[in-house]
């Protein structure tokens, strides 16, 4: 990633702003300086983020707009097509057929499925002794640990037609005549993806979640019991409202990391592009970028999931922010 | 990463080195050693289906040395995701000085601007009379050579010939014998894959489609138009997916297969007959030395009898234009496609060697492994389209996934071979490639 050095520092609120009068009075000079004190130490954060995370967005953006492949790269040329790109995704047919319901589909099964599973090894651990919510905590820690590469691999064998656990389980009990190949069919190849997401995504959740839970008054808990609450009716009473920013947190962060989940998708058998109905936006993007050399189709692609997550982000954060204000 | 810091300090170094030295490595007659003492050249080899190629290349790097006074420094890089891999490099400025490039890909990547051009001093060293056309053909862009012929091999089918003997079988002529004989192999035979179709792997199947007399895609005038979609191209990849779906003399998982998949299962002894590379017999048996001896090789068989063609394979070396020092580079290229080396490495690989003059010694040979491939190879070998726009339609992988469509039951052939046709179409004409 090219980190552009060149681009204008962000200092806005830096230099108080020169007053009409010319000479400030003393009281409102500190005044303006107070204003300034925040941005001033913000100043070197919001440097750092401008230079590694919205220059190669606008960098992204811009290639989207423009004809982009080898050749220009190495020629430095650069040719300007306008929306092009864009007309080209959105008039894709396989963009409304495969790849969207792909992509959206599987994160909300999966954003699902990892935060209630996170959840209840959450409130599991809760309710242990110390000693034991430290061995159910690194055990949990174990699958957070497992590089995606890895445990994809793993499912992967786990699932292999002719030689893995599941199809000759199956085949050993009489339930299965004849070995199924589990990565053809969009259905069970999500299946398995979304088995392999949640396994490598509830820790943090459960973790994040568990934190939480601790945080609960047990005298309100506890009185809720008195009055003869049961346990459901006292998670989703009393539980629940406590530390809800902290699930508002999970289900974000779930959203925007099953969204554009790649490598599980990419090594699977199939999943790299030969088999045509697995597509989801973040493959889609790579194999027209790379393979195909049409970088700028890619960024147009990379600009709409960028685009998709901040609208989802922006929905989520307002809700939690008017939450709060009530 | 570390690595990759340090030959880029290298190479500053080199080219510091250079300037300041002037004239002296500029008059380059390419005849005589060149001294470059202290250089490093780096170089990428492809590895996957060919054999372990370690100790081969130490040797070569003696000899460099020994000639030049550079160092070589290889680094094998996987089949798989090699293209990818090169396109992220000349993207990034990052690539090596010389590469071994598939034969499909050179094109591509001379059409970026990203190789040198090695013409001239293929001329000055007096080889240009004796390449091998077909590689040659396809190392050419524009009427400039960018890829000098260092290999070719092509697939035909090898098989078990342990299992024929036991079942009295003969290895099939025409398409119908194959039938017949995966047939027997499947139900006297069990255990064994009678024949392999994988779904990720589209050089297995274009040996139907010419065999029924069809075509992958054809120039006509300024336009290519895929001919998949046509009836005859039709009749063999029903044929050839009907191994499959109708006889099942595949596997369920054979659908989402690569290539080394099928190589895997064979070298794990699961596989009765495969298409297969003229390289693979010697990594066969480099890691199931029990195999030895029970290997037999044949030309694909037409649908009709005599020859299905196949693709003629192979590597060139590619000179990079990020390699500092060119003649340095062409040393190392000319070391190893001529002579000793090149003898060495397809004597021992299974490959045809680049240069005429050796592939008519390898023709002449007496194994009968070789012979098959060879047969194959002057008989039946054909080219796919030869222009930059087929690499991009091997990496939308167009006739992997019509395969795969047809083989787990998505689509019928005719669907899947129209769209397929449809999409190789808009990518070869420039509709949406740059």
């Amino acid at each position: 990633m090219t980190v552009g050095l060149k681009q204008p520092p962000v200092d806005e609120g830096r230099k108080p702003q020169p007053s009409a009068g010319g000479r400030p009075p003393k009281r409102r000079r500190l005044l303006t300086m107070a204003k300034a004190r925040p941005w001033l130490l913000l100043a070197p954060a919001l440097i750092l983020l401008a230079g590694l995370l919205l220059w190669p967005l606008a960098r992204v953006f811009i290639f989207s707009l423009q004809d982009y492949g080898l050749r220009q790269i190495v020629s430095g040329k650069t040719k300007f097509i306008g929306l092009d790109n864009y007309a080209e995704v959105f008039g894709d047919s396989s963009l409304w057929t495969v790849v969207l319901p792909n992509t959206i589909g599987f994160a909300i099964v999966a954003v699902a499925s990892t935060v209630i599973f996170g959840t209840l090894v959450a409130l599991l651990m809760a309710s242990l002794s110390p000693l034991w919510r430290t061995v159910v905590g690194s055990a949990v820690m174990v699958a957070w640990a497992m590089p995606a590469v890895t445990g994809t691999y793993v499912w992967i064998w786990i699932f292999d037609a002719d030689q893995g656990l599941v199809n000759a389980t199956l085949k050993g009990l009489g339930l299965m005549d004849e070995s199924f190949n589990w990565f053809t069919n969009p259905v069970t190849f999500y299946g398995i993806v979304a088995l392999n997401i949640v396994h490598h995504g509830f820790p943090f959740v459960a973790i994040t979640v568990l934190a939480g839970l601790l945080g609960v008054p047990k005298e309100m808990l506890e009185a809720a019991e008195m009055d003869g609450a049961g346990p459901i009716r006292r998670f989703f009473q009393i539980t629940y409202p406590t530390i809800k920013p902290v699930f508002s947190v999970v289900v974000i962060l779930s959203t925007i990391w099953d969204f554009k989940v790649f490598a599980q998708i990419y090594l699977m058998p199939g999943g790299s592009g030969s088999n045509r109905e697995v597509l989801n936006l973040g493959v889609w993007s790579y194999v027209e970028s790379f393979g195909q050399n049409r970088y700028g189709f890619g960024a147009a692609i990379a600009v709409l999931l960028t685009v998709l997550l901040l609208i989802i982000t922006a929905i989520y954060v307002r809700t939690l922010f008017k939450e709060e204000k009530v | 990463m570390h690595k990759r810091y340090l030959s880029a300090a290298m190479a500053a170094v080199v080219a510091l080195a250079l300037s300041a030295c002037g004239g002296a490595a500029g008059g380059g007659s390419t005849g005589g050693a060149t001294d470059a003492k202290g250089q490093t050249l780096n170089v990428w080899i492809m590895k996957g289906t060919n054999p372990d190629s370690e100790a081969f290349f130490d040797s070569v790097g003696q000899e460099f040395t020994k000639e030049t006074g550079a160092k070589l420094n290889v680094e094998y890089v996987q089949w798989a995701g090699a293209h990818d891999r090169f396109v992220t490099a000349i993207a990034g400025s990052t690539t090596p000085d010389v590469a071994e490039t598939g034969n499909t890909w050179t094109a591509e990547f001379a059409d970026s601007g990203a190789l040198a051009p090695i013409g001239d001093k293929v001329k000055e060293a007096g080889l240009d009379g004796d390449l091998v056309k077909g590689l040659a053909e396809s190392g050419t862009y524009d009427g400039e050579l960018y890829g000098m012929p260092w290999y070719a091999g092509v697939r035909s089918i090898i098989y078990r010939t342990d299992v024929f003997k036991e079942l009295g079988l003969t290895p099939p002529t025409n398409w119908q014998e194959l039938v017949n004989v995966a047939t027997v192999i499947k139900t006297k035979r069990p255990d064994l894959i009678p024949f392999p179709v994988p779904g990720d792997a589209e050089m297995l199947a274009y040996p139907w489609v010419w065999g029924a007399g069809g075509d992958v895609s054809v120039q006509k005038g300024d336009n290519w138009e895929s001919g998949l979609a046509s009836d005859k191209a039709r009749e063999g990849i029903r044929f050839y997916t009907d191994l499959a779906t109708k006889h099942g003399f595949s596997t369920a998982g054979a659908t989402t297969w690569k290539e080394t998949d099928v190589l895997d299962n064979f070298t794990q002894g699961k596989v009765a007959m495969a298409i297969s590379g003229s390289w693979t017999p010697a990594t066969i048996l480099a890691k199931a030395p029990a195999l030895k001896g029970k290997l037999g090789a044949i030309p694909i068989p037409g649908k009709d009898g005599g020859i299905s063609p196949s693709v003629l394979g192979g590597s060139h070396l590619s000179v990079f234009n990020t390699a500092k020092n060119k003649d340095l580079a062409w040393a190392f290229v000319k070391l190893m496609s001529t002579g000793k080396f090149a003898r060495e490495w397809a004597s021992k690989s299974g490959y045809f060697p680049g240069q005429k003059s050796l592939l008519d010694d390898t023709i002449k040979s007496d194994d009968p492994l070789v012979k098959s491939f060879a047969k194959q190879m002057v008989d039946g070998g054909a080219s796919v389209p030869v222009t930059p726009k087929f690499g991009a339609v091997q990496a939308k992988k167009t006739t992997n996934s019509m395969i795969q469509a047809i083989l787990s039951g998505q689509k019928t052939v005719d669907e899947a071979t129209s769209s397929a046709a449809a999409e190789m179409d808009a990518i070869m004409n420039g509709k949406k490639t740059p």
